[in-house]
């Protein structure tokens, strides 16, 4: 009963099965070991595509052991660097990063390409591009500013003032979605009457989500949504409204995950919100580096190939970043009360 | 006329920068000085003022614990687990475990820094380190939820114990300010809890005075890690989402708040009273930041920064008007009757 979008997604697909030229992936041979690098660690998502990796690497049956590093989340940015250094000197097949080091990452990212590992990265790319063989986005970035845009205009009844609440300044997927969102409300005269106000940034922190969302309400009086794309701030939004009573006056939306969003989207706090599957991008991230760590996959734009359970893809131009190139899994749910407690289970 | 202690004279000019810095933001953000203002501080306060408290209680005995904030999030988290393990436990046993837990923190804390004469600074940063992967180890990367907690915890923080003229006083906040009256009292009347400033401003002289240093130290820590884990407790609370990032940043904001607070980093001297109007005035200056479109968010964090410093000197200047004021108004007034001196 999930409202789906992103036809665009399935087209692709489609057209891909159409071509039928995909290669399929050989399992039981060895990558020389993967190492599965989130942004940081004790976050239900990362733990979620750390369980889809593991269920692909044992499909493949690698002979390289799958490991999942990553930072505490004080030590987010340099202790990424560091995991990718020694990755890159320890020479293993893979690292799939979700950045979260802006393109700080890069020295660390290149010498690691340069020795022979294949840097993929899932979830949240290098922004340059450098260094990095593919990235496997979970949904394309132009649609997930239109899907935030629909749930906006939705909620908001066409009109009115909304704000955005982003985890930090300098997350790639984030600034990405928030700049798609932007582009996607200046082009389509639908959204003409909606009013971005102002963007703040809670860090994926709970504390600070929280009291960025209630100065939200206090600097614009009219605020009437606040669209949060992470699923920390998206939480800490909806509690901040309902514990002061407001949900009534603001609603909120954005990104989040329904065992999380469950009591706010009945209760109306949180009427519609989006996600993807964390555990299948983990797994056909899995699949993509497993494929270029043994050279059954080359990386070029073109390229096909089956992942496994999930389907068929194309290696692609990355539109968003020049030069760079993506796998693209898609596609988006909106949940709502009518599905959200069948998925928080 | 009644002699003011510099205590209370320090405590008179926090208060007047807290004025000020309100009236200053009054001036550059619309609808700005109302009740919510003082709901959204004060419940964030609740938090923050115990945290500080603790702090207060280490830095007086010229030590200081950088692992709080990882406390506060460790024990958020357990007793979040506690709790939805274990939904009929009693608040009174919860919130015993969440001291105990803390104060088993303080405990480790307190024994390396006393009794293995490790630098606190050394010890607590690497506890601070050590104590957050424990957490990330712990929860296995699952977060709790709102949905875990039972109803009376969820509601603890929002309860309006009264209402004046708009102005909610919430429960977690009359309780923070409660403990740290408490706190404070020990601290003037209780011998031991004396010990802390002897310790503080000579330990030579304190061991002569034969006060057992090593002891207090010890205590000091104890004490601000249970209360550290109370803070964890109403941050469940309060957020009911806690990640392994839960009081991320704490330890900082509540050395800021201290040494706003007129708490002296070389130990022996200040008050946990001024600590808690320290950390008023530190979310209130991060509050109204926020809300101030001159700063942008990447220039918010020095702005801050620079704020406490011109506090801090603010503070520093009339607390030498002030004294100043009151040895001229001594020498025209005619001396105090032994009496009046000690009221």
């Amino acid at each position: 009963m999930f409202k789906t979008l992103g036809l665009a997604a399935l087209l692709a697909s489609c057209a891909t099965l159409a071509l039928a030229q995909a290669k399929t992936i050989e399992p039981g041979q060895d990558s020389g070991g993967m190492v599965l690098l989130p942004k940081f660690l004790g976050i239900l998502v990362f733990e979620q595509a750390h369980e889809g990796a593991q269920e692909a690497h044992d499909e493949l049956q690698d002979k390289g052991e799958l490991q999942f590093l990553g930072p505490t989340p004080e030590n987010s940015v340099a202790g990424q660097i560091e995991i990718m250094t020694t990755a890159g000197t320890q020479g293993v097949g893979a690292v799939m990063l979700s950045n979260n080091a802006g393109d700080q990452i890069v020295p660390a990212a290149q010498a690691a390409a340069q020795a022979g590992t294949k840097v993929v990265t899932w979830d949240s790319p290098i922004p340059n591009g450098e260094g990095e063989s593919v990235f496997v986005a979970q949904v394309d970035f132009e649609q997930t500013g239109r899907v935030m845009a629909d749930m906006a205009y939705d909620i908001m009844g066409g009109e009115g003032q909304f704000a955005i609440l982003s985890a930090s300044p300098d997350a790639a997927n984030q600034n990405a979605w928030i700049a798609s969102l932007e582009k996607v409300l200046g082009e389509d005269e639908k959204y003409a009457n909606l009013e971005m106000v102002e963007t703040v940034y809670g860090n994926d922190q709970s504390e600070e989500s929280y009291n960025r969302a209630l100065a939200l309400v206090d600097s614009h009086p009219d605020l009437k949504l606040i669209m949060a794309p992470t699923t920390v701030g998206i939480q800490a939004a909806a509690k901040a409204m309902q514990d002061e009573g407001l949900c009534e006056q603001v609603k909120v939306s954005g990104l989040g995950l329904p065992a999380e969003m469950v009591s706010y989207t009945l209760n109306g706090c949180a009427p519609q919100f989006a996600l993807w599957d964390f555990r299948d991008l983990g797994y056909l991230t899995t699949y993509v580096a497993y494929g270029l760590a043994t050279g059954q996959l080359t990386g070029e734009v073109g390229e096909q190939f089956t992942a496994g359970r999930m389907g068929d893809y194309t290696i692609e131009a990355d539109p968003g970043r020049e030069g760079a190139r993506r796998v693209l899994m898609g596609p988006f749910t909106v949940y709502n009360k009518d599905n959200v407690e069948a998925a928080a289970k | 006329m009644t002699r003011l202690s510099p205590g209370a004279l320090r405590i008179l000019a926090l208060l007047l920068v807290l004025v000020l810095v309100a009236a200053f933001f009054a001036t550059q953000i619309d609808n700005y000085l109302n009740a919510r203002l003082f709901n959204r501080i004060s419940s964030s306060v609740a938090i923050v003022a115990l945290i500080a408290t603790g702090q207060t209680l280490v830095i007086l005995t010229r030590n200081i614990d950088l692992s709080l904030g990882s406390v506060v999030g460790f024990v958020a988290y357990a007793t979040g687990a506690i709790v939805s393990a274990a939904p009929e436990i009693h608040p009174v046993l919860l919130a015993l475990a969440a001291l105990a837990i803390g104060a088993g923190f303080g405990l480790l804390n307190g024994l390396l820094v006393a009794y293995a004469g490790i630098p606190s600074i050394i010890t607590t940063l690497a506890a601070m380190a050590i104590y957050r992967s424990a957490l990330v180890e712990f929860s296995g990367a699952q977060s709790i939820t709102t949905e875990d907690l039972p109803q009376w915890l969820v509601d603890f923080p929002n309860t309006q114990l009264f209402t004046l003229a708009g102005v909610q006083f919430r429960a977690a906040f009359v309780a923070a300010v409660v403990i740290v009256i408490l706190v404070h009292l020990a601290l003037l009347r209780l011998r031991p809890a004396r010990a802390l400033y002897a310790v503080g401003s000579n330990p030579e002289a304190a061991e002569m005075a034969g006060i057992d240093a090593r002891r207090t130290v010890l205590a000091a820590f104890v004490a601000a890690g249970a209360l550290a884990g109370l803070a964890g407790l109403f941050f469940l609370a309060r957020f009911g989402n806690i990640t392994v990032v839960a009081g991320l940043g704490f330890e900082l904001k509540s050395i800021a708040a201290a040494v706003l607070g007129g708490v002296s980093i070389n130990g022996g001297s200040g008050s946990v009273i001024g600590a808690l109007i320290g950390a008023v005035l530190v979310d209130l200056i991060e509050n109204s930041l926020v809300r101030w479109e001159l700063v942008s968010e990447f220039w918010r964090e020095a702005v801050l920064g620079f704020l406490i410093l011109s506090a801090v000197s603010a503070d520093a200047l009339l607390m030498r008007r002030l004294t100043r004021l009151r040895i001229r108004r001594e020498k025209a007034a005619p001396a105090p009757t032994p009496k009046e001196a000690t009221s």
